[in-house]
């Protein structure tokens, strides 16, 4: 679980390895930073595939998750272990740490020799050169590759994150247009028994030509309606297999029928803010290059510490409501003793930093109040549709066919009851879908999981 | 004070009469009391406990107002307000009426009667009560605004007029008329002649026919409804819940049908003749009867049929208008009579679970027993001794019978037809023993059920220079 010290963890380690004069070129040290902070956030294992050996295990491992139709949680891990572009970003981390290895090592010296012969004179020449620059600006190539290093690990997880949390939403998308386009057939197929009845009825000499027509008409811009369906899950789906990286017989997988049903309840959260400032990898990374900007102009003697949080931000308090819980947190950087002229340029350079740190924090702040906002509003609508459009729906079908039961009624009346029944279904999987999707971007907002659900209250909706 | 009457037991269709009771409803001591009725089964008919003798009438499923005798005049007492009335078990509206029922209580008086009727009104808004068919003075005719202001909620009125002429009459409001009367506010009036033997009669039924729009599954009628009634009822009841009509082999019957819907309605008796024997207007002449078996009662009218009830059995007794016989239907159910469902059938039960194909031969649905929507009757019902009678509405059934008592209006049971007089299946020996069954000239076969559109078109170009010069 990656805190708020955990990039001084980074550093400490990286100072070790300075003073230690020699550093590691395994790349998977530094990539193990990363993923560690991605599982923290998103649930998932990334890994870094190193042989041949690695990507077949990977496949057979695929393989065996695809045998199944394909949870969220299957497609995200796939996604985060086989998608070749976030591999190749993984590879980043080892580039900075191979950086940091090299940063720690001096040019071989060089040793020369010369002789010149010339007017009886002959001049030889032993020199032994050493670079010596270099050896002077090690202890700050080091530094720098060291924060390369830190920055790189927190973009790589990062990339993670982004990738899982796309993976998630591109996931939620295809089922959904998946489910859809199975009630657009149904909706189709409520058209053709109407137009198939009423042709038989025409056929009989009980209907007209008009009536055919019109009939017709419906089912022919119902079939018009599962052709765009059938055009949107493929869409869907194609954009889940680029986010998975499969191909060939891989992205035949199987996609589960419906989305999710609805949590009993919504997760209840507190201190959404604090999270996100404590837990978000971009609050993260300004915090690091802020402190990283300190270190770089050699500021050294602490005052005192600023809270970043007000730099330029409000006090926004409602009357009633108790302050808000951003300021219990320790969003602090320290503010140095500025003293002579000299230092006038590296006071600017480090309170541009500090108002930067500030600027991402408070976006931080709003995007997790937004996001849990979205979510609960979604949430409410999805059970409003589960609990009471989707019941009166079950009802006027329920009463529709008693009314035909009783001569009351055509069968024309039930199919087309048929037809908007599936319309109200159709606006419930979208109502879930949005549900599904603002849990994604609470997540995102937050830099976290929320808690697993508590089991659903098994209010299904409807086939 | 609650008095009580013993009332006949209506044992037709299950029914079985309440004892009404007498209620005091009335505030003043000088008022009569009201008298409700709790059942909607058919009153054994209500001597006279005083005044000039009469030979009382039958409500069908309904009841007579008792009244007092104060200082020589006939006091009747009507309270106007909400009811909730059955049409048949399974069904009930609310409606409004007159003490507990709709329609009210039927009023019987002697030709010269002085009458004083008192009307409380218990709706939400104003009423009156008109006598439709009174010879009386102006000033108590009850049309609301032109001879007397309305009744307003909480109050009561008096009338007070003499019966002058015998006959059959109705009573109703005068006051927001079609609401009042979509709602079910009508009652029966009869004035018997001073001669008890004059036009006398051994069975006397008295009905008003009335017609509501009551949407399936709800209670209430939808009093803007100008023409598509979907419940035609007599006195406010449907078959099954009517019960029959019985008479004693011979018995000279009279029934009285007053028409207060908004159309007409030729009722039709079966297995006898009868002579329309009275009008609203009065009684017929014998030298201007005529024998019929069916006679139209137009709106606003009163007609009284007379026969003897000489053929035993059970007798279909309804208006032949054939929707006014059905009760709830769907109007706008096209027809799918000849309509092979094959393949569809399936199509629609994937998508409608519990679908089953129904009037793909026609509008019966046999014996099947269809959940239907709450408070919601069979458009054709009713068990009979052969299977589904396929009724409703405005039908019910004259029973005759030899040897019943004088005054017995019980229900005798399925007549037990004499042995080889009921239509029965052909088994006979061999297509020989069947006479030929001649076509029509010309008849053509009828189109295969599934084949081509009927032959209905506009004649071709080729027919039309055919008849051109003809
Ligand atoms: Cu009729």
């Amino acid at each position: 679980m990656a805190s708020p010290i955990s990039w001084h963890a980074t550093l400490a380690v990286s100072l070790g390895l300075l003073l230690a004069g020699c550093a590691s070129v395994t790349p998977e040290r530094a990539f193990e930073a990363s993923a560690a902070a991605a599982q923290a956030r998103t649930g998932v294992d990334a890994r870094l595939l190193r042989s041949d050996a690695d990507r077949q295990a990977l496949q057979a491992e695929i393989d065996t998750l695809l045998q199944a139709p394909l949870t969220q949680d299957a497609a995200v891990r796939i996604a985060a272990l086989n998608h070749p572009g976030l591999q190749a970003t993984y590879w980043e981390a080892g580039i900075a740490q191979a950086d940091v290895a090299q940063a720690a090592r001096l040019r071989n010296p060089g040793f020369g020799f010369s002789r010149m012969d010339g007017g009886g004179n002959r001049e030889t020449e032993r020199s032994v050169s050493i670079d010596l620059a270099g050896l002077l600006t090690m202890p700050l190539r080091q530094r720098m590759a060291a924060r390369r290093l830190d920055e790189t690990t927190l973009r790589v997880a990062a990339a993670i994150e982004h990738h899982v949390n796309a993976t998630r939403r591109a996931w939620i998308e295809a089922v959904a247009a998946r489910q859809a386009l199975t009630y657009a057939r149904q909706v189709a197929d409520a058209a053709d028994a109407s137009s198939a009845l009423m042709a038989r009825m025409t056929q009989a000499g009980n209907a007209s030509a008009l009536d055919l027509a019109r009939e017709s008409a419906f089912h022919a811009e119902a079939g018009a309606g599962v052709l765009r369906a059938d055009r949107e899950a493929n869409a869907a789906r194609e954009h889940l297999t680029r986010q998975l990286g499969l191909w060939g017989k891989q992205a035949l997988y199987k996609l589960p029928e419906r989305l999710p049903d609805l949590p009993a309840a919504p997760a209840e959260l507190a201190g959404i803010e604090r999270t996100a400032l404590s837990q978000r990898l971009d609050v993260q990374a300004a915090r690091a290059a802020a402190s990283g900007t300190a270190a770089d102009l050699g500021l050294t003697r602490t005052t005192r510490f600023v809270n970043v949080l007000d730099l330029g931000y409000a006090d926004k308090r409602e009357t009633g409501e108790p302050k808000s819980d951003g300021y219990e947190i320790g969003l602090e950087l320290p503010l140095f003793d500025w003293g002579g002229a000299r230092v006038a340029r590296a006071e600017a350079v480090y309170m541009q930093s500090l108002g930067q740190v500030a600027a991402v924090a408070v976006n931080a702040r709003s995007e997790a109040r937004a996001g849990y906002l979205g979510y609960r509003a979604s949430y409410d609508v999805a059970r409003h549709y589960r609990d009471q459009v989707i019941p009166l729906r079950k009802q006027i079908a329920d009463e529709t066919l008693l009314r035909y039961n009783g001569m009351l009624a055509s069968p024309f009346e039930l199919l087309a009851d048929a037809r908007e029944q599936a319309g109200a279904v159709h606006a419930t999987i979208e109502a879930l879908k949005d549900f599904w999707l603002a849990q994604v971007d609470l997540e995102t907002a937050i830099g976290m999981r929320l808690p697993a659900p508590s089991p659903t209250d098994k209010k299904d909706t409807p086939q | 004070m609650t008095n009580r009457r013993s009332f006949l037991t209506g044992a037709g269709a299950g029914i079985t009469a309440l004892g009404a009771s007498l209620v005091s409803r009335a505030g003043a001591a000088s008022l009569p009391e009201a008298p409700t009725h709790t059942s909607s089964a058919t009153a054994a008919p209500l001597a006279p406990t005083g005044g000039r003798p009469y030979n009382p009438v039958v409500t069908l499923n309904g009841w007579t107002l008792p009244w007092r005798m104060k200082d020589g005049v006939k006091e009747f007492h009507l309270v106007a307000e909400p009811v909730v009335r059955e049409f048949a078990p399974g069904m009930q509206a609310n409606l409004w009426g007159y003490n507990g029922q709709s329609p009210g209580p039927t009023i019987e008086v002697v030709e010269g009667d002085r009458v004083r009727i008192f009307v409380t009104n218990r709706l939400p808004e104003h009423t009156s009560v008109h006598w439709h068919g009174q010879l009386l003075p102006c000033g108590m005719d009850g049309v609301t605004g032109l001879t007397q202001p309305g009744i307003q909620p909480g109050k009561t009125f008096v009338y007070e007029f003499v019966a002058r002429h015998a006959g059959t009459f109705m009573y109703h409001p005068h006051a927001d008329e079609m609401q009042q009367m979509a709602m079910g506010m009508m009652g029966f009036w009869v004035t018997h002649p001073k001669n008890p033997r004059q036009h006398a009669v051994d069975r006397d039924y008295v009905m008003l026919l009335s017609s509501y729009d009551i949407e399936p599954g709800s209670y209430t009628p939808r009093t803007n409804t100008m023409l598509d009634f979907n419940l035609w009822t007599i006195n406010s009841r449907v078959f099954p819940g009517l019960d029959p009509m019985v008479a004693r082999l011979g018995d000279k019957v009279r029934i009285r049908v007053g028409n207060l819907t908004m159309t007409n309605h030729p009722i039709h008796l079966h297995g006898h003749r009868f002579e329309v024997a009275g009008t609203d207007g009065g009684w017929v002449p014998k030298s201007a009867r005529w024998p019929e078996v069916t006679t139209d009662v137009a709106v606003g009218q009163m007609r009284a049929i007379e026969f003897v009830a000489d053929a035993p059995g059970d007798w279909a007794f309804h208006c032949h208008k054939s929707h006014h016989t059905m009760n709830a239907m769907g109007h706008d159910v096209p027809t799918l009579i000849g309509v092979d469902h094959q393949g569809v059938a399936e199509k629609i039960n994937k998508l409608v679970p519990g679908y089953m194909v129904m009037g793909d031969k026609g509008g019966s649905m046999g014996d099947m027993k269809m959940p239907l929507p709450a408070n919601t009757l069979p458009m054709m019902s009713g068990d009979g001794p052969f299977g589904n009678l396929e009724m409703g509405g405005m039908f019910t059934v004259l029973k005759v019978r030899e040897g019943l008592k004088r005054g017995d209006y019980g229900d005798p049971g399925w007549y037990r037809h004499p042995a080889g007089t009921v239509a029965r299946e052909w088994t006979g020996d061999g297509a020989e023993a069947l006479p030929p069954a001649p076509r029509a000239p010309d008849a053509r076969p009828a189109p295969a059920p599934a084949g081509q559109a009927m032959d209905a078109r506009k004649p071709g170009a080729k027919d039309m220079t055919g008849h051109e010069h003809h």
